[in-house]
């Protein structure tokens, strides 16, 4: 007998389109290159030595692991590069080799290869490495003391940090036009706000990454920012510097996004961004750490997974 | 794009910019200024920054070498870093420990100027 309400879904094959996962990864590593570039004008070889060697150690790093499991060569995907790139736009100019080195193996071994490659991380690898190297080594991500021998026509003090131990005073002299052209202390492609923003909108027209989440992140330091601040102004700063110094803006359209660690459904990702900024800002103002973005991020990914059981309602129904 | 082709620029990627970063690390190491920029002074008490260069400066407050560095004989040009005499924990007792020689060094020059930090919150990272 024949159900005219049944709707039959066919089975494979489906035409592909020819979309790559490669391709979606130099669209990634092409939007980040202008904050990489401002980054290496400012501080030299030094960070060209960190950049190259946290892709090339990624690259490497994911090829030994693939051999020693006998898996087939992953590396082609451009998923070890883009994880090794982000992770030196993190890092300090400064950062010795070594901690470079121990930085990629923490991304690509534990936070993604062990669970089973790309797509199947819970955390976003690269925020798992700089949660560890951060605890592990604090005094090489202290900005104010890696970067103790620059010297540029700007305040080179850490803004998070000056804000943390001197509060919001020493702060004022920040200007936002300042820390969107990059001119503040931090890492090689976290500091310069406009370019993180050009290549956020480009990943975004693209569809590479999604807008719910780096807008919703961005509004959630916002507001909490801006409500911390209302409450107290003396004590807290307004929005404008936790939107455009720190970790922020790579934090909102280069970690925050990382596919299988973010929720896919629409009201799952506006929470998922609005928590991680709203977690951000909390760390940052009452918590004992610099910069919230990180373990905000981390935080996320772990509720990640509950947030997408909330579902659009299916159409139609099961027979 | 085949897979073989992406394979292949992976390893060409890699194997670049492992020489670059070698290269980088090795050749253009970051240099110590001759004269200090900013020092970081460390001690149980917080981390304390402190920019070497605005004191110094003409533009900033052109204080010079002799002034702080008080072992500097004439017509010397090279002063010693504070820690090579003022040891952490001085067993010379006329060599002031470094935490004694920097409070009274930084703490009296700031009174005289009239100005800056009182706190110990102001110039120590807690």
């Amino acid at each position: 007998m024949v159900d005219n309400n049944r709707f039959i879904v066919s089975h494979a094959p489906f035409r592909h389109d020819g979309s790559r996962i490669s391709t979606r990864n130099y669209n990634i590593a092409l939007a980040a290159l202008p904050a990489i570039l401002l980054g290496i004008i400012y501080y030299g070889m030094p960070a060209v030595g960190v950049i190259s060697l946290s892709i090339s150690s990624a690259i490497i790093w994911e090829f030994i692991f693939c051999r020693a499991t006998k898996s087939s060569i992953t590396i082609g995907d451009g998923n070890a590069a883009i994880i090794g790139m982000i992770l030196g736009m993190l890092l300090p100019a400064t950062a010795p080799w070594w901690f470079v080195i121990i930085g990629t193996f923490v991304a690509v071994i534990i936070g993604k290869q062990i669970y089973g490659g790309i797509g199947a991380n819970p955390f976003n690898p690269v925020v798992v490495a700089i949660a560890v190297l951060m605890i592990s080594w604090k005094d090489i991500f202290d900005f104010n003391e890696a970067l103790i021998n620059y010297d540029f026509d700007f305040a080179m003090v850490y803004p998070l940090s000056a804000l943390k131990h001197f509060g919001v005073s020493a702060v004022d002299s920040f200007s936002m036009g300042d820390l969107l052209m990059g001119k503040q202390s931090g890492g090689i492609g976290s500091t310069f706000g406009l370019g993180l923003i050009a290549g956020g909108i480009y990943l975004i027209i693209r569809g590479i990454i999604r807008w719910e989440i780096a807008f919703s992140f961005l509004a959630g330091i916002f507001i909490t920012a801006l409500l911390f601040n209302m409450t107290d102004s003396a004590r807290y700063a307004g929005p404008v510097i936790h939107l455009f110094a720190g970790y922020t803006l790579i934090g909102a359209f280069f970690l925050a996004t990382e596919d299988s660690s973010s929720p896919v459904n629409f009201i799952p990702m506006l929470i998922y961004g609005a928590g991680t900024g709203f977690l951000t800002v909390l760390i940052r103002n009452i918590g004992v750490y610099v910069d919230g973005v990180i373990f905000a991020i981390l935080i996320m990914n772990l509720v990640n997974p509950l947030l997408d059981k909330i579902r659009p309602k299916a159409i139609g129904r099961v027979a | 794009m085949k897979s073989n082709k992406e394979l292949q620029i992976a390893y060409v990627l890699a194997i670049i910019l492992l020489v670059v970063g070698v290269l980088s690390y090795s050749a253009f190491s970051a240099k110590t200024p001759d004269q200090p920029v900013r020092l970081m002074f460390k001690c149980v008490a917080g981390k304390v920054l402190f920019d070497h260069k605005t004191h110094t400066a003409e533009s900033g407050y052109s204080i010079s070498c002799s002034d702080c560095h008080h072992n500097l004989e004439e017509g010397e040009t090279k002063p010693q870093a504070c820690g090579e005499c003022h040891e952490a924990k001085s067993q010379d007792e006329d060599m002031p420990n470094r935490s004694d020689a920097f409070h009274s060094q930084c703490i009296d020059c700031h009174k005289e100027g009239g100005a800056g930090p009182e706190k110990c919150a102001s110039c120590h990272v807690m």
